[in-house]
């Protein structure tokens, strides 16, 4: 590994993000590069974070634009401010300014409410951190001006002229897959995609992440959750929920799992009534007694042998 | 590109050579990029010649004794899905002949599994796949259509047969029909674009410029455009054995809806999923349905609803269905596959789609309830049930697709 790459993993872990060479190297080359990184995984395994702790790194700022449907270039890069406009208009009723001397003043930049996009290219100083969240979310045309702009870095406001960004931004973007990208925006873009955590990277983002926590507590959630993984559910949790519920737990003051506490607290890892409901009680518990019975060495590589015990306790009709 | 035109240099060299190469060495190096690029695009992954020279760029970045380091530089690089990762390990193992890093191993191990999940082409067990699930049917049928409904199933059977409308001779007549249906169906929803399209969104934008010799009175408005958005549609049509009576006079339909409106895909289910929208494209009816009858391996056979919509759901669905997409069933809901994989497979289709209409040809006969298990088990995810008996009932149809 050259000095640089384990340069960024330390760093990137001292921001209090637990990472693995894979994204290290991945957003190294993305910084060296200066190329768009387009992450994909399940929703929960930190995707986005990347964006917020290399903003951190360089200290620069985060600028973050949410994709939606129905988003549109106006909504993405400018708009005029139209109250202010309308003010300056009737100030200046009564005094002697031509159609266009009033059109040069409210039109110009001091009327330009900058949308992300556009924040991002005008950003003074230093290259900013431009996360385009969920791009799968925006519709194919959205996608395609968004190509354009990526590729030369500069938007055309008609009445201001051609903007060129003086810093290239370091672009981040995130999707959930739920629609398929266009080819040529993946291109473009360098490609990682983020597996749930191992095991012991887990642990690790559990210990640094929940304050307080303690070492046998941390590997007991995490094997919990590596378990429910393998399961068949309507909502996988991902790190975000392994970390509300270490949350959680410490606010009860516990410092191992038992079953009464899991089933009271399973809200915190399961988003869907029906993974609830198929958890609470028997399923849960059989997982908690399981952990509860191995010596602390036997929980990284226990979660296989517990997920298949639990398969054969629910009946098919569960699964 | 100077170097895209070069031959690529034989296979045998291109493994051998060695893959660190010091300061000077780029234009071996970038030759095997170039060669590595094409042997993956061979394989399925989106490559180009700008993805090599950005290789080397990414290359000279990392420390080139270092094997992981190495794999994962060129990974970010060239692949750009998910399903390319189990492609990407291949093609780099078979082309650097190395073994990968310790901490890819589970990475890269899993490609094979991931092959297996690949559904197996149609040649496979082409006589047997008719046989089983005819069996499987049969004896779902007497044994758990039974025993879930007691008394209901024979008396839904009965109406079934109510139905046997369509003479053979009936047939040319009934295409014509479709195909009127269907244009009256398109055109009408085309007219319906076009009264929309009178701009009834104000542009703020325009709106200001243009009254500023009003001073800024907003005298007369600009107008915009709301987008339009097409509909899309996804047909999927069950061909199973309790489909009999229907599937032939709904294919027809299917085949001038396809004909008719812009976009369209097609599938048709019973124990498994197969599209074939290219088979309708073909210009004759007939020759497509006969096309269809020898290509689908299972006409006739039994039903699994839920395990064809999984197929659907995780080959097609991300492609084809979004908020704009109306998803139509074709189906009388006679379902003897896994109730709860129906039920989470409508709930993610149901999710994904604009809208999800339930056509059962069943729920115009007197006295119809949706008991059988598949099509309660559907039922609550369904936003539109309507029937699809005859020509009326399908015309009802344009209805739907105009509410959404």
């Amino acid at each position: 590994m050259i000095q640089a790459v384990r340069t960024l993993q330390e760093q990137m872990e001292s921001q209090g993000y637990i990472t693995d060479q894979a994204i290290a190297t991945t957003v190294y080359l993305a910084m060296a590069l200066r190329k768009p990184v387009l992450i994909e995984g399940q929703a929960g395994v930190g995707k986005t974070e990347i964006a917020k702790v290399l903003s951190r790194m360089l200290e620069t700022d985060l600028i973050r634009l949410q994709c939606y449907e129905g988003l549109d270039a106006n909504t993405a890069l400018y708009e005029w401010n139209y109250p202010k406009q309308m003010l300056r208009i009737k100030m200046g009723e009564g005094q002697a300014h031509s159609v266009e001397e009033t059109e040069q003043v409210i039109f110009s930049e001091a009327f330009l409410l900058k949308r992300p996009l556009l924040q991002a290219i005008t950003y003074p100083d230093k290259a900013p951190v431009l996360l385009i969240d969920e791009i799968d979310r925006a519709d194919e045309e959205f996608e395609a001006f968004l190509l354009e702009v990526l590729s030369d870095f500069q938007v055309t406001v008609p009445e201001l002229g051609t903007i060129r960004a003086s810093h290239r931004p370091y672009v981040v973007l995130t999707s959930n897959r739920t629609r398929e990208l266009s080819d040529a925006l993946r291109r473009r873009c360098l490609y990682l995609w983020i597996d749930y955590p191992s095991f012991e990277k887990e642990v690790r983002i559990v210990t640094s992440r929940v304050p307080g926590i303690n070492e046998r507590l941390a590997k007991q959630i995490c094997v919990f959750m590596e378990v429910v993984r393998q399961i068949r559910l309507m909502k996988t949790p991902g790190v975000a929920e392994t970390l509300d519920w270490g949350m959680a737990l410490m606010a009860l003051h516990r410092d191992e799992l038992d079953p009464d506490t899991v089933d009271q607290t399973l809200g915190c890892v399961f988003k869907d009534n029906r993974d609830i409901l198929k958890l609470r009680g028997g399923a849960a518990s059989l997982i908690v007694n399981e952990i509860r019975r191995l010596p602390e060495e036997q929980l990284a590589t226990c979660s296989t042998a517990i997920a298949q015990r639990l398969q054969k306790e629910l009946s098919p009709a569960e699964l | 590109m100077q170097y895209s035109d070069r031959p690529a240099p034989p296979e045998g060299t291109l493994a051998r050579r060695t893959l660190a190469p010091g300061p000077g060495q780029h234009g071996d190096l970038l030759r095997n990029l170039v060669a590595f690029g094409r042997r993956l695009q061979a394989a399925g992954v989106l490559v180009t010649p700008d993805e090599a020279v950005d290789a080397l760029r990414a290359l000279d970045q990392v420390d080139l004794t270092d094997r992981s380091e190495f794999y994962l530089a060129l990974r970010a690089v060239f692949t750009s899905r998910l399903e390319d990762l189990p492609v990407f390990d291949r093609v780099f193992r078979e082309f650097w002949r190395l073994h990968p890093g310790p901490s890819d191993r589970a990475d890269m191990d899993c490609d094979e599994e991931d092959d297996s999940k690949v559904p197996q082409p149609p040649e496979a067990s082409q006589e047997g796949a008719t046989e089983i699930s005819i069996e499987e049917w049969n004896e779902a049928e007497s044994a758990d259509e039974e025993e879930e409904v007691p008394g209901y199933s024979a008396e839904e059977l009965l109406r079934t047969k109510d139905f046997s409308a369509f003479r053979a001779d009936e047939l040319d007549e009934i295409i014509r029909l479709t195909t009127k249906l269907a244009r009256r169906m398109a055109t009408r929803l085309s007219r319906r674009h076009k009264q929309a399209r009178r701009g009834e969104i104000i542009d703020l934008r325009r709106s200001m410029r243009r009254n500023i010799k009003y001073g800024g009175d907003p005298l007369e408005l600009a107008r915009k455009r709301r987008k339009i958005q097409k509909t899309k549609l996804v047909l999927l049509c069950d061909v199973s054995g309790s489909m009999d009576v229907y599937s032939r006079f709904l294919l027809q339909f299917i085949y001038a809806v396809q004909h008719t409106f812009a976009n369209v895909e097609s599938f048709v289910f019973s124990t498994q999923l197969t599209r074939v929208t290219d088979y309708f494209e073909q210009e004759d009816i007939t020759d497509a349905l006969r096309t269809i009858q020898r290509e689908v391996l299972d006409w006739s056979g039994g039903t699994r609803i839920g395990q064809s919509l999984k197929t659907f759901n995780d080959l097609y669905a991300r492609s084809m269905v979004d908020q704009h997409t109306v998803v139509l069933i074709l189906s009388d809901g006679w379902d003897t596959g896994d109730a709860q994989l129906l039920d989470e497979q409508m709930d993610e289709l149901s999710r994904r789609a604009a809208m999800v209409i339930w056509l059962n040809p069943l729920k115009a006969s007197p006295g119809y309830q949706p008991l059988c298990k598949g099509m309660s088990t559907a039922l609550p995810y369904v936003d539109v049930f309507a029937s699809a008996h005859n020509l009326a009932s399908l015309l009802e149809l344009e209805q739907h697709l105009k509410a959404s």
